[in-house]
């Protein structure tokens, strides 16, 4: 019906008619498709969410006299060096050097500084060659002074995400966010109906080389991004999953600090929050019907974040016009949800492309390849050297006590088995809580002689079916040295503890060295 | 009113406050509180009929009152509009605004900093 050419000469006129991508849904459904399709030459798409595969190649300029820099550390962020002598990538999510400042800020806050035209400081490192003499350098640096700050985004603008929700009874902090404990919060990330790939989900107008908005920038996409998935589910055409995704770049220095935004996750780390818009050229009536999609109709998944797995539990499907009421009921509690994308900024990025368009300042570009529509899966990456479950060292008979037995002889017990924790059973064998070889010495010295009286009654647990390292995470997040074993009725099956993990580690080191295993 | 009160440390072993709940029959809701043998300071919530004369008294007994209007403030300029800390809040003060601005209620806000540790731009601050 229309060519991106004919648009073109139309935004060259100053007659191109352009929408929002939110605007559009509500024309459609005024006007029907057809008429849509005819009159509206362009539908601009935004979004701003925290995009951790994000970075940016930096070239440095040669000092006199020169270096090949090995190592580089920008305000403290390790840059990438294995390119050459004065390139870099600088990984939004790369952590601070120091261990004081470690997670508060890292390479995406770089990233936002330079492009706020802000000072950064450069030390390098090198090992010093005969055209490369110099082995250490400290210097400054500014967007301004450095030859190219080239934003690369391997994964960006994925079509669609799960939604995050927490049953465990701790709070977790993850990329989804602060995910408080017993579903007391729910986080989603995509725009909806405002998000680029949700718009043109079968990527009929989108491909290498289309031209995009990327952080106040005109960027281009380079090809789909890293993850890209194509056959998963979908619903009214739109994956109800992560799918798609997209390989940005974009000129730093044409960038605007209003729509990019350096980040931390707490207690996770660092990413960048990237402000990216795609234009959908309106060429037919399908085309139209695709970007009029509404957010009640994206289906997403409610997934369990509280399961540290690669598959983690689907809780229930939601879609953008629930979540975005700002409650949803989840096994009958009515629970809070939180956007963790700013659909604000989303708006800002679709309005601001489309007065770029508008005003004649930014031309369609025809795709070289569209972005490939089926045949591409994720695949796991598998451990060669299987992960180790809680039932493969769990060896020992299981020691217990019970909550009205005295101190004196739970010290006993401890003493002639030569350990340090005690699980406290009841009559049935479930867990009541848990004692350890400190909490004894405590109550000896406080007087107390009933085991009720010190045992810990919250015990953080482990279970069979449980790799050993998540194991070894949970002891030292909450700071531990061991954790009964207990199977799905909560009875006590035995008890793993620090030094167990740390003798398996030592194991798998004499393996690794080809003794044999066990 | 929300108020700050800061309690000196020849001060912090009286039962001022709880002489003033008596005198005046005032609600007191304290929000957040630091108090060691070296003083410190208290994040209350005072209301009742007699308000003022309650502030009187607790002031005349050596309690510094600063009263104020916001427990926490958002900078503009830091905040993105995400929208991470609406679902942690415990009280319900931040909301989504209808322009999706996000906006918090500083008459409902307990200043249990919930947000304030979870900000990823770290754009709210906790005044004291």
């Amino acid at each position: 019906m229309k060519t991106v050419k004919e648009i073109n000469q139309k935004i060259e006129n100053g007659e191109a008619v352009v929408v929002t991508a939110a605007e559009m849904t509500r024309i459609v459904a005024e006007e029907g498709t057809k008429k849509a399709a005819e009159e509206i030459d362009v539908v601009t798409t935004g979004t701003f969410g925290a995009m951790c595969s994000s970075g940016a190649f930096l070239n440095f300029g040669h000092s006199d006299p020169p270096i090949k820099m090995t190592k580089t550390y920008l305000n403290g962020v390790e840059a990438y060096s294995g390119l050459a002598a004065v390139d870099s990538y600088l990984g939004a999510t790369q952590i601070n050097q120091n261990p004081e400042i470690g997670l508060d800020y890292g390479g995406a806050h770089v990233i936002e500084e330079l492009i706020r035209g802000n000072e950064v400081e450069l030390v390098a490192e090198a090992y010093g060659t005969d055209c490369y003499p110099l082995k250490n350098i400290e210097t400054s640096i500014s967007l301004e002074k450095i030859n190219q700050a080239t934003m690369v985004n391997p994964r960006n603008c994925y079509q669609n995400y799960a939604v995050a929700v927490n049953s465990t009874e701790e709070t977790l902090y993850t990329y989804m966010g602060t995910l408080l404990p017993n579903f007391g919060n729910v986080t989603y990330s995509s725009a909806g109906e405002l998000s680029p790939l949700i718009n043109d989900p079968y990527f009929q107008t989108i491909g290498m080389g289309t031209r995009i908005f990327l952080c106040g920038a005109q960027g281009y996409i380079m090809g789909e991004g890293t993850q890209h998935s194509t056959d998963g589910e979908r619903r009214n055409g739109v994956p109800t999953g992560s799918a798609g995704t997209l390989m940005l770049k974009g000129d730093m220095k044409q960038m605007d600090p209003d729509f990019v935004r350096g980040a931390t996750m707490p207690k996770y780390g660092p990413t960048l929050y990237v402000g990216a818009g795609i234009p959908i050229p309106v060429l037919n009536e399908d085309i139209a019907a695709r970007t009029a999609i509404s957010d009640e109709n994206i289906t997403c998944k409610i997934i369990d974040y509280g399961v540290s797995r690669r598959s983690r539990p689907v809780i229930r499907e939601t879609n953008y016009a629930e979540l975005k009421t700002g409650k949803i009921e989840i096994n009958g509690m009515e629970i809070p949800t939180s956007p963790l994308s700013s659909y604000k900024r989303a708006k800002m990025v679709a309005e601001e492309l489309k007065s770029w368009i508008e005003k004649g300042d930014f031309f369609l570009s025809e795709p070289l390849i569209n972005l490939p529509n089926r045949g591409h899966v994720v695949n796991p990456l598998e451990i060669t050297r299987p992960s180790r479950l809680v039932k493969d060292i769990e060896s020992k008979t299981v020691i217990i006590t019970h909550p009205d037995d005295q101190i004196k002889d739970v010290a006993r017990k401890l003493v002639d088995n030569n350990i340090n924790h005690l699980p406290v059973v009841d009559n049935n064998g479930i867990l009541e809580g848990i004692v350890t070889s400190w909490d004894i010495a405590d109550a000896v010295a406080k007087g107390k002689t009933k085991l009720a009286e010190v045992m810990t009654r919250k015990v953080v647990i482990a279970r069979e079916d449980e790799p050993v390292d998540v194991i070894a995470r949970r002891i030292d997040k909450n700071n531990i040295s061991g954790l009964p074993i207990v199977d799905k009725d909560n009875k006590v099956k035995g008890i793993i503890t620090a030094e167990d993990i740390s003798r398996l580690i030592g194991e798998n080191v004499e393996n690794e060295n080809g003794e044999e295993s066990l | 009113m929300k108020a700050w009160l800061r309690f000196l440390p020849s001060i912090v072993n009286k039962a001022i406050m709880s002489d003033a709940i008596k005198l005046f029959d005032i609600d007191f809701n304290i929000l957040r509180a630091h108090i060691t043998p070296r003083g410190g300071k208290m994040l209350v919530e005072i209301s009742g009929p007699q308000e003022t004369e309650c502030v009187n008294y607790i002031e005349e007994r050596g309690i510094q009152v600063t009263p104020i209007m916001k427990v926490v403030k958002k900078e503009a300029e830091k905040c993105i509009d995400c929208g991470a800390c609406v679902s942690l809040c415990p009280v319900r003060a931040i909301c989504v605004q209808d322009d999706w601005g996000i906006d918090i209620d500083n008459q409902i806000c307990i200043a249990c900093g919930f947000c304030i540790n979870s900000c990823p731009t770290k754009a709210i601050i906790l005044i004291e």
